[in-house]
């Protein structure tokens, strides 16, 4: 039985109250006065069963006492049996027969013990007589009533009473001297030997009545603990989960019928079993250590477990554990509770797999877009290109402003596919960022300067209030940033009426700087403001005649994110807006390396005659080379902030080196690393790889694309001289030189 | 709880029956333990014939005893008590009479080794129950006490009943007379076996039931 018998005998009539009332109620008292009258009725019995022995054993004891005592009595020289056998045998076996008659029909009927009671009292007068009235066997009276008190009906004390009184009466009235030693007493003496029976009878009864309280409420506890073992019984067959009681030695003590169903094996049979028997080989061990635990004093714990089921499949169920500890805190035996988790099991591993096909659509869709994204850029190039020359060859009003229109909308397309392109490689992580010391108001006063022209056109006044100056600088990829900025200002121009204000500022917080753009526009709802980075979710503005794809400021919060910083807004309707963007702020390239540079340009001179081309979208980065350049005569240094200008001056200039960033705002790095490789005039310069991006995988990709060495920023300065004085226009030697 | 399904007049009918039957039983042994034994004629003097010796600085005590009697265990025992009682102002004899064709052994007995243990008895041997016969006892148990001059003070038995011990009026007599006071009885029935055989007893014995 799982429920504790133990405390004390107040704590257990409370216990026993409340599960008689809240329980079972009604059906637990009847069961309490069932098992009271059944406890009574055996008491009766086996009180029966003590008294047929006894009055079996007193009639024996009267026949052996006779024969010892009084044997034969003497006439003269003869003798003959003395009348005290007789009365031992005869009337000691009248005496007895009845009751044990009575005892062996009708045992714990109350006649019996009313017939028991006159019996046995009937025997002390006998044993009395038989002894010769000695004083020492009245005591068997006394002691009698209390053997009589064995049957806790205080009512079997009333006949012996009424047999010992009248007993005294009558011999008090013929025979006194054989009950008082006198030859005449007094009528009072019978009472007074009566009140002494009565004396020990009350004593007796209020024992009785004692005792006849103590069986009711043992019944009544009984009753209650049945109760309350039923309860907990029914909740462990009944419950919907698995239960099991495991013995510390992992036997199966008790298991339920839903557990029985998990696994496939009869009750019967897993209460032959251990756990081990139906457990899956690799959960075996982990299980003993958290039972282990349990022991060690863990309180519980839950975990997920293999079971084998009987047709030999995998189970998998969640199984929480706890140590159920005997009334000394020994401990005694497992209690698991046991949940069927094969579904979630098998949606995790569904899910798993459709994650992976997920992903694997995903990265589908990025090699589609990014091939479509060649595939569309190349008959663009042709309708802006062969458009912009259409508008040089003074066509006719007429066609200049179809010509418009087609380069218009070639650009729209163009933009359109760039951030497609974007936003896709950021969510396949796949957006190739080169983070590097940007100096904010070189990109701000850039992105400026293309701004002016629009809100110039809009009639939107353009302000800036920021006291940046050239030597802050912050960790960001310069072209991402410049996107950004001109995406926020360019959404702040568009959406703001004519006449109205857009400005620029900055705030620092920490090591961050938050530049804000502020608009005097229409405002946001703020129960929009939730789905303003939705991908392709303008708001309500595609009814507004202003352009726009709806990527534009999705796209530029991941690039924010990418670029460790954030990008956030504030607006309500009719207030206009702000945006910012917040990024952590770095030490200056120039600051740090101004030494090196010294250093370097007192160690190594080029000597020889060397014309090189490096192509380089940082401002910050060029002047840095130049610097670093200046004191070599032999060098003649050419730049070039385009892919595409780069690649027209290596065909122009033929350098004996091109020192190629990969981050460049019209073409990315590797493709003009390809087609200075495809190009026959230029396919033998060699071109050093400049670039924050040290990972190994890019590294490699550029080394087998031909570059010939792949310098990481920040440059290390002795390592450039010595790159830049020694690389020839010699077979690839896939040199790789990464800053100290 | 068992129902009763007999028929209440049976069943007092069987119990009254049972109940008398005991009553019966208890009042026939009631009756022989306090029906006392028979007295002859009893010397008013101490017998000048017995071969006792008569104490005359004190009053002698005379019970009259058969050997094998288990009645007169009780009797012995009171007689034990009174001479604790009376230390030493008594001079006592237990006579045990013998048949005069029994054997050897007919007095080592119990009874007479528990008498010889009590301080002051003499316990004697009466060949025939001539002592017996002189002091006027048919009834073993019969106590006689005779004052310091010869003369009969006390004849009777000593117990309550046959073979109940305890407190008796002929104890008290007795305890009362030989301190010199007075004693409520002078006479009291003996219970006890006979001394002598049927057809054997005085002409002036009496039997009383």
């Amino acid at each position: 039985m799982l429920v504790s018998r133990s405390g004390q005998d107040g704590k257990e009539d409370g216990m026993s109250e409340i599960a008689l009332h809240s329980v079972e109620g009604k059906a637990c008292a009847e069961r309490a006065e069932k098992l009271f009258q059944q406890s009574l009725a055996e008491n009766y019995r086996n009180t029966d069963q003590l008294f047929e022995k006894v009055l079996l054993l007193q009639w024996l004891a009267c026949i052996v006492l006779a024969l010892l005592m009084s044997a034969q009595t003497w006439i003269g020289e003869s003798s003959q049996i003395t009348i005290h056998v007789w009365a031992a045998l005869l009337l000691g076996g009248a005496i007895t027969i009845s009751p044990v008659w009575m005892i062996r029909v009708w045992p714990g009927a109350r006649s019996t013990r009313y017939v028991v009671s006159i019996a046995q009292m009937l025997m002390s007068a006998l044993l009395i007589g038989l002894t010769g009235g000695r004083i020492e066997t009245h005591f068997h009276v006394f002691g009698s009533l209390v053997i009589l008190s064995f049957y806790r009906d205080w009512r079997v004390l009333i006949p012996a009473t009424i047999v010992v009184g009248l007993d005294h009466f009558l011999r008090g009235i013929y025979w006194p001297y054989t009950v008082y030693g006198v030859l005449n007493a007094s009528p009072w003496r019978s009472f007074e030997h009566a009140g002494w029976v009565v004396f020990e009878n009350v004593f007796l009864a209020i024992a009785c009545l004692r005792s006849v309280q103590e069986i009711r409420a043992v019944a009544k506890r009984t009753a209650a603990l049945e109760a309350s073992e039923r309860a907990s019984r029914l909740i462990f067959e009944q419950a919907p989960i698995g239960m099991i009681a495991l013995g510390l030695d992992e036997k199966f003590l008790r298991v339920n019928e839903r557990f029985c169903q998990m696994v496939g094996y009869s009750e019967e049979e897993l209460l032959q079993l251990k756990a081990e028997h139906i457990t899956a080989p690799e959960d075996i061990e982990p299980a003993r250590k958290l039972a282990q635990g349990l022991i060690d004093g863990a309180a519980r714990f839950t975990s997920d477990k293999r079971y084998v089921r009987k047709n030999g499949q995998p189970l998998w169920v969640s199984r929480t554990a706890c140590l159920m500890r005997d009334s000394e805190g020994n401990p005694n035996h497992f209690l698991l509770m046991v949940e069927d988790i094969s579904e979630r099991k098998r949606s995790e591993a569904e899910l798993r797999d459709a994650k992976e096909d997920a992903d694997r659509a995903n990265h589908a869709k990025s090699e589609f877009l990014s091939r479509m994204s060649h595939e569309l850029r190349t008959p663009l190039n042709a309708v802006l290109g062969f458009g912009q020359l259409l508008e040089r060859q003074n066509p006719t009003d007429t066609q200049r402003t179809r010509i418009r229109y087609i380069i218009s909308a070639g650009r729209h397309l163009l933009n359109l596919i760039n951030e497609v392109l974007d936003i896709s490689r950021i969510e396949a992580g796949n957006l190739q960022l080169s983070l590097e010391p940007v100096a904010v108001a070189e990109v701000l006063h850039e992105a400026l300067d293309l701004m002016r022209p629009m809100a110039s056109e809009r009639d939107i006044e353009l302000s800036v209030s920021t006291q940046l100056d050239s030597s802050c600088y912050v960790s960001a990829d310069r072209q991402r940033l410049k996107q950004v900025l001109l995406n926020l200002m360019t959404n702040a121009v568009k959406y703001t009426p004519r006449a109205g204000k857009v400005n620029l500022s900055d705030e620092f917080n920490g090591g961050q700087i938050r530049l804000i753009i502020t608009d005097t526009g229409a405002g946001i709802p703020v129960e929009k403001l939730s789905r303003l980075f939705t991908p392709f979710d303008r708001l309500g503005a595609e009814h507004s005649g202003v352009e726009g794809t709806g990527l534009g400021l999705a796209l530029c919060q991941r690039l924010a994110h990418a670029m460790g910083g954030t990008l956030g807004v504030k607006s309500s309707a009719g207030n206009g807006s702000t945006f910012w963007v917040e990024l952590p702020l770095t030490e200056s390239p120039l600051d740090r390396l101004a030494g090196q540079i010294r250093e370097a340009q007192e160690r190594q001179h080029i000597v020889e005659e060397r014309k090189i081309l490096y192509i380089e979208d940082n401002l910050s980065n060029l002047t840095l080379i130049e610097q670093l350049l200046i004191d070599e005569p032999a060098v003649h240094l050419i730049t070039a902030m385009q892919g595409q200008l780069g690649l027209d001056l290596a065909r122009q200039h033929l350098p004996d080196l091109i020192l190629l960033d990969l981050h460049l705002p019209d073409l990315p790095g590797w493709e003009v690393l390809a087609r200075l490789q495809k190009d026959k005039l230029t396919a033998g310069i060699p071109v050093v790889v400049i670039s924050a991006d040290a990972t190994a995988r890019q590294i490699e990709r550029l080394l087998t694309a031909g570059a010939r060495s792949y310098l990481t920023k920040p440059i290390d300065m002795s390592e450039f001289l010595r790159v830049v004085a020694q690389t020839k226009a010699s077979p690839n030697t896939g040199e790789v030189c990464a800053a100290a | 709880m068992q129902k009763f399904n007999r028929p209440f007049l049976l069943t007092a009918v069987l119990g009254t029956t049972w109940l008398a039957s005991v009553a019966f039983g208890m009042r026939v042994l009631l009756n022989y333990d306090n029906t006392p034994g028979c007295v002859a004629a009893v010397p008013i003097k101490f017998p000048a014939q017995s071969a006792l010796f008569a104490a005359t600085d004190r009053p002698t005590l005379v019970m009259l005893a058969h050997p094998r009697c288990p009645c007169t265990r009780a009797s012995v025992g009171e007689l034990a008590q009174i001479m604790a009682e009376l230390q030493g102002q008594v001079k006592a004899y237990v006579v045990f009479a013998k048949p005069a064709d029994s054997g050897a052994d007919w007095n080592d007995t119990e009874l007479w080794r528990s008498v010889a243990e009590i301080p002051g008895v003499t316990p004697v041997g009466d060949d025939d129950g001539r002592e017996s016969r002189r002091f006027g006892a048919e009834t073993s148990g019969h106590t006689l006490l005779f004052a310091a001059n010869g003369r009969l003070l006390f004849s009777g038995g000593i117990t309550q009943s046959r073979g109940h011990a305890g407190g008796n009026a002929g104890e008290s007599a007795i305890v009362s007379l030989v301190k010199n006071q007075r004693a409520a009885r002078a006479q009291t029935p003996v219970f006890g076996c006979s001394l002598v055989g049927a057809g054997r007893m005085e002409k002036k014995t009496v039997c009383l039931k």
